[in-house]
């Protein structure tokens, strides 16, 4: 139990810490943060293949993935703060989220651990019940899951078509104007 | 097993439709040809189950009813029609075909579910393709729509999933059908995970204090996919936030019912109030199905079996309504993507059916007489008046009243004795257009002047007889 709670606090710390650094690297390695404990929250569980899948997808794959994006897209760029063009917006906000927050926290905290009506099966997340409940039960929405990452897929395909394949980028208005997508350009 | 055979259809033309236009490039619309012959074979087989008794089927993960039925109808009306607005477009792109039908299959999933789980993977299969379509033109407007709809999105499937897990802490149950006979799990956490799932459906759903991506992402995206966001996605929503209230909660309305209301009552009276001074078309139409699915929650709201009967009616014309809309603004359009009011001056003259058509469209979205429109408000204005809530009953009159105003100005327009606008002028009609119009129009007076046998389906359909009035 104190584990959890010290778990908790480090994760919530290096979530706090992906908003609040400066450097878009430095979140990612927050993030990592993150993606560890909930790892070691998997482990009390006792719940190992889902701990290492954590692990490998999370902090192996997609943190790469991101910190390859954050090296290729800032490199050599200064960051500024945009404005907020709404005053206020930021306390708001932060006042808000901490008071559902610290409501849910309250609810679920005070909710008696009796009353719980779900209990772990002593299987729970390991290799073996995890896929028979994927191809069990479940088989329908794991197609379902498949069809979304080809979706995926393709968008990452639509979206970076490169010029002169398919939709061009510029294209005449009934006007003869032509509207570019560049940089900086307001749109009416 | 042979319960979902229109999902396959529809899941196996968007990957033979995928292959197609991948293996032959060149051939012209054989991708839209595939999906849409899937689409039309999907609601045949789902017509043809119409006689099946209501049962859970997947280990109770999706049930078959005549309501999942009759939703599938819906949506793949709403598939169809925005797939030939897209006819003929090569500038959509070739993916635009499979894309819409896997959002369509997502919608379809969303009218069987029975299960918080599929309700999420319905959902996303229904986001997904619709935040890649919306940028699909390569427009600055399209990319800024599609950011716009795939953060706000992916915050409010986090809220989604979050509630879920806690509805399931407290009942130890993904499957919402059984919950009423989960007596003991009236607790606090129960309530937060269903205020958490009612947050991300009703962003999906474009309900007041969660609407603010929509004028945006409509104007910004290209016609044919606003009008599946239009009519499909507000389908999809709307089903299964009535499916999880009237089945999982059924017992303890006093707890929602007053919520749902106010949010109704606030989603009819500001949307119809922002759309009044919109110039952009799309934008006036995004404020207005704001409005419009105010509308729908006041059947939700009124916790009856006339108001399930009431919302589940209001779908189709407001959809047919829609769908003549839409159409005009693509003929408008042409190749550009937006369509201002200005557009529209002195098109009556000029081009009298299609000056028509809008008129028709627009006056079923105001709910003047003789249109859908008008008989759908008046059910659920009943429906509000035998569940004794006038204030629901009142919020309607106010938001038509209001609504009346925006619907109008477009209207006035095309009567003005000006020349007609560049757009308009080189407009040329296209046969998937006119189909998509004739349609519409032809339904929408339907539905307005002999109800009748859709009053008859929908009782069928939406005849949760267990719910109490008031």
């Amino acid at each position: 139990m104190v584990g959890i709670f010290i778990i908790g606090i480090i994760m919530l710390a290096a979530a706090v810490a992906v908003i609040v650094v400066r450097q878009p690297v430095h979140s990612a390695l927050a993030l990592v943060g993150v993606t560890l404990g909930l790892a070691m929250i998997y482990l009390i569980l006792q719940a190992e293949f889902l701990a290492v899948a954590q692990v490998i997808v999370y902090a192996g794959a997609i943190m790469v993935l991101f910190l390859f994006v954050v090296t290729l897209l800032t490199a050599g760029k200064e960051e500024t703060e945009t404005k907020d063009l709404l005053s206020g917006q930021r306390w708001a906000s932060v006042i808000t989220g901490l008071v559902v927050g610290v409501g849910l926290a309250v609810v679920i905290a005070t909710h008696h651990p009796t009353k719980l009506a779900t209990s772990l099966s002593s299987s729970f997340g390991g290799l073996h019940p995890i896929g028979q409940e994927l191809w069990g039960p479940y088989f329908l929405l794991l197609a379902g899951v498949a069809l979304m990452l080809l979706t995926g897929a393709i968008g990452v395909l639509v979206l970076n078509r490169t010029e002169g394949t398919k939709a061009p980028r510029s294209r005449p208005l009934p006007h003869g104007v032509s509207v570019s997508d560049g940089e900086g350009e307001s749109r009416p | 097993m042979g319960y979902l055979i229109p999902e396959v259809l529809l899941a196996g033309g968007a990957l033979l439709a995928l292959l197609a236009v991948a293996m032959l490039p060149n051939a012209k619309n054989l991708g839209s040809w595939i999906v849409l012959l899937a689409m039309l074979a999907a609601g045949v087989d789902a017509a043809s189950m119409w006689g099946v008794t209501a049962k859970l089927i997947m280990s109770d993960t999706m049930a078959i009813d005549k309501y999942s039925i009759l939703v599938t109808e819906f949506v793949l009306l709403a598939g169809a029609s925005s797939l030939l607005l897209a006819w003929n477009a090569d500038r959509f792109g070739a993916e635009l075909p499979p894309l819409m039908a896997i959002s369509v299959l997502g919608m379809m999933t969303l009218g069987t579910a029975a299960n918080l789980m599929v309700v999420f993977v319905g959902i996303e299969l229904l986001s997904l393709p619709l935040y890649i379509l919306a940028a699909s033109t390569r427009t600055r407007a399209g990319g800024e729509a599609a950011l716009k709809y795939l953060l706000l999105g992916a915050f409010s499937s986090g809220i989604l999933l979050f509630g879920m897990a806690l509805l399931y802490g407290a009942t130890s149950s993904l499957t919402f059908v059984v919950y009423p006979a989960i007596t003991a799990a009236n607790t606090w956490l129960l309530w937060s995970g269903l205020g958490l799932v009612l947050v991300g459906i009703a962003f999906k759903l474009a309900i007041v204090p969660f609407h603010m991506w929509v004028p945006d992402v409509y104007e910004g995206s290209p016609t044919p996919v606003t009008h599946l966001m239009a009519f499909g996605t507000k389908v999809g929503a709307a089903i299964i936030l009535l499916r999880l209230l009237a089945f999982g909660f059924y017992g303890q309305d006093g707890s929602w019912g007053t919520l749902i209301g106010y949010l109704a009552v606030l989603t009819m009276i500001v949307g119809n109030l922002l759309a009044v001074p919109q110039l952009n078309l799309k934008r006036l139409l995004g404020y207005s199905g704001i409005g419009h699915a105010g509308f729908l929650l006041v059947g939700i709201a009124t916790h009856s079996v006339d108001g399930a009967n009431a919302m589940m009616f209001y779908l189709l014309p407001y959809g047919l309504a829609a769908m003549a809309v839409f159409g005009v603004l693509r003929l408008i359009e042409g190749q550009g993507d937006e369509v201002t009011l200005s557009d529209l001056r002195g098109m009556a003259y000029r081009r009298p059916w299609l000056a028509a058509v809008l008129i028709v469209g627009m006056l079923s979205f105001a709910g003047i007489p003789l249109t859908g429109g008008f008989v759908g408000k008046f059910f659920l204005l009943q429906a509000a008046l035998f569940a004794s809530q006038p204030g629901l009953a009142v919020g309607i009159v106010v938001g038509t009243l209001v609504g009346l105003f925006a619907y109008l100005r477009p209207l006035q327009m095309l009567f003005q004795r000006t020349e007609v606008s560049a757009k308009v002028q080189h407009l040329r009609w296209s046969v998937a257009g006119a189909v998509v119009l004739g349609v519409a129009v032809v339904g929408t007076i339907g539905i307005g002047v002999y109800p009748a046998p859709l009053v008859h389906i929908v009782s069928q359909s939406a005849n949760f007889y267990w719910l109490t009035g008031g």
